[in-house]
């Protein structure tokens, strides 16, 4: 059952992005502030943190799938996405092994995780030449409005996610099945 | 663990050979998706068709509400605008008549500025801001083709950047580079008509740069109207682009450069209209001024 619900949340996520711009209020839509919703990072994150053990690799995996399926259907510029999900994902993954996992480890997780996938688009973006932004206009007008707004986004989503897959870490746990 | 680390870093290495090639892939001249990528946006765009109607729902409340403290002063402006425009409406059916009557007798049916439109609704916002794109309903299956001007009722939009089966991107006027180009006119009356390209949008003004290429003796005033020339081969004549803010020389002097404010707001598109040009493409007069080159 999971392993459907798993993609299928995550399909979700992808397809409420496309309409996160207009959920925002115009007047901070229109203002120089940039937000991008990071919704299915957030909850690559959940699965990194909570539901992948030591030596599964569930969450890099999604990471490469639905990075991809980011930038073919709203970037138009194939990898970007992909392999900074991916990447950032893998490093989250290492880090999970050295921190306990609770609500402020999370958030201090997530923090990192953002703030590395921006860079990473971002210097992507510099070099093929969508952004031209100069770094300390980047760094007020887009990471931080980006950040915050995410992080805000995964604690209010942690009290349902939490609970969930550390049940489903657990089943796998006892039945050992494999991807 | 040497050998461990050093299989970290090979996937790492083929991780960002993937990566390059890929940006490769996707940034080259491409004149169509992919049939896998095709596949993929249709079925996210139908998803997004399901999801978009219930949003769009909400999000019509909130906007009806702020609507409806503007009421009074819509109302009274709208009052006077309409007393005139029942005089322009006997004026222009006059005039579209004699038009067709006189095109008759030329036997020039077909104009620069026909089209066919096609109606189309707005699913889903690129969330990646920096890529000014929007997705909407219609694809080839509805005679959507590239490069087609999209227009709302305020003016225009952007234009098609890829089409798949049955849903497109459309390329905003806000994500304009110097690769899309638009040949545009000032109409002046009692002088020779102003041309001149669209450049590209200016992100720290917020406003397209519309270089002038045939000035014409009379001065250009803030507030005229900028509407596409039908010369790039592309878009149909008259579309409304935006209004001139501001003119400005360019750093040499030797030409001038208006700024053009949009006339259609960037950031609240729901309903569009694909403008399919009725006159097909004149292959002889395709060699200078170019909508995309």
């Amino acid at each position: 059952m999971k392993r459907i619900i798993i993609p299928l949340v995550l399909f979700s996520f992808l397809v409420l992005e496309g309409v996160a711009l207009e959920l925002l209020p115009i007047s901070l839509a229109k203002s120089d502030l940039v937000i991008v919703p990071h919704w299915v990072f957030v909850f690559l994150l959940f699965l990194a943190i909570f539901y992948d053990r030591e030596n599964t690799y569930f969450s890099v995996l999604y990471g490469l799938l639905f990075g991809l399926l980011i930038d073919i259907v709203y970037t138009g510029v194939l990898g970007v996405y992909m392999f900074s999900y991916a990447l950032v994902i893998y490093i989250i993954h290492g880090l999970t092994k050295m921190l306990h996992a609770n609500f402020f480890v999370s958030l201090l997780l997530g923090m990192i995780g953002l703030i590395l996938c921006e860079v990473i688009i971002n210097a992507i973006y510099t070099v093929v030449g969508i952004s031209d932004m100069i770094w300390k206009d980047y760094l007020i007008y887009r990471m931080a409005p980006t950040v915050i707004a995410n992080i805000l986004f995964l604690a209010a989503l942690y009290p349902i996610m939490f609970k969930k897959l550390s049940s489903w870490r657990n089943e796998q746990l006892s039945t050992n099945t494999t991807f | 663990m040497p050998i461990f680390r050093k299989k970290r870093l090979f996937i790492l290495l083929i991780g960002i050979i993937i990566l390059v090639a890929m940006i490769g892939f996707s940034l080259r001249d491409r004149d169509n998706l992919s049939t896998p990528e095709q596949f993929l946006k249709d079925t996210v765009g139908w998803a997004q068709n399901i999801i978009h109607t219930p949003v769009n729902y909400v999000t019509t409340i909130f906007t009806n509400i702020d609507d409806i403290k503007n009421t009074y002063n819509e109302n009274q402006l709208l009052r006077e605008k309409l007393a005139q425009y029942k005089s322009l409406v006997y004026e222009v059916q006059e005039i579209k008549e004699d038009n067709d009557e006189l095109r008759e007798t030329l036997k020039k049916t077909k104009s620069i500025q026909d089209y066919n439109p096609i109606q189309a609704t707005v699913m889903s916002r690129s969330p990646e801001q920096w890529i000014e794109q929007v997705t909407i309903n219609k694809g080839i299956q509805d005679g959507v083709k590239e490069n087609m001007a999209v227009i709302t009722a305020e003016g225009m939009v952007g234009k098609i950047q890829t089409v798949s089966q049955f849903t497109s991107t459309v390329k905003l006027l806000s994500g304009f580079d110097q690769f899309n180009r638009i040949s545009a006119t000032i109409s002046q009356e009692e002088s020779n008509d102003i041309f001149g390209l669209i450049e590209e949008y200016d992100d720290e003004s917020n406003n397209l740069l519309f270089k002038i290429i045939e000035e014409s003796n009379k001065d250009i005033e803030k507030g005229e109207l900028v509407v596409s020339s039908g010369m790039g081969g592309v878009f149909p004549a008259g579309l409304p682009i935006g209004t001139v803010k501001e003119v400005k020389p360019d750093q040499y002097g030797l030409t001038r450069t208006a700024l053009i404010e949009p006339a259609a707001d960037m950031y609240e598109i729901n309903n569009v209209i694909v403008v399919d040009r009725a006159l097909a493409e004149d292959k002889t007069s395709k060699d200078t001024e170019e909508d995309n080159e």
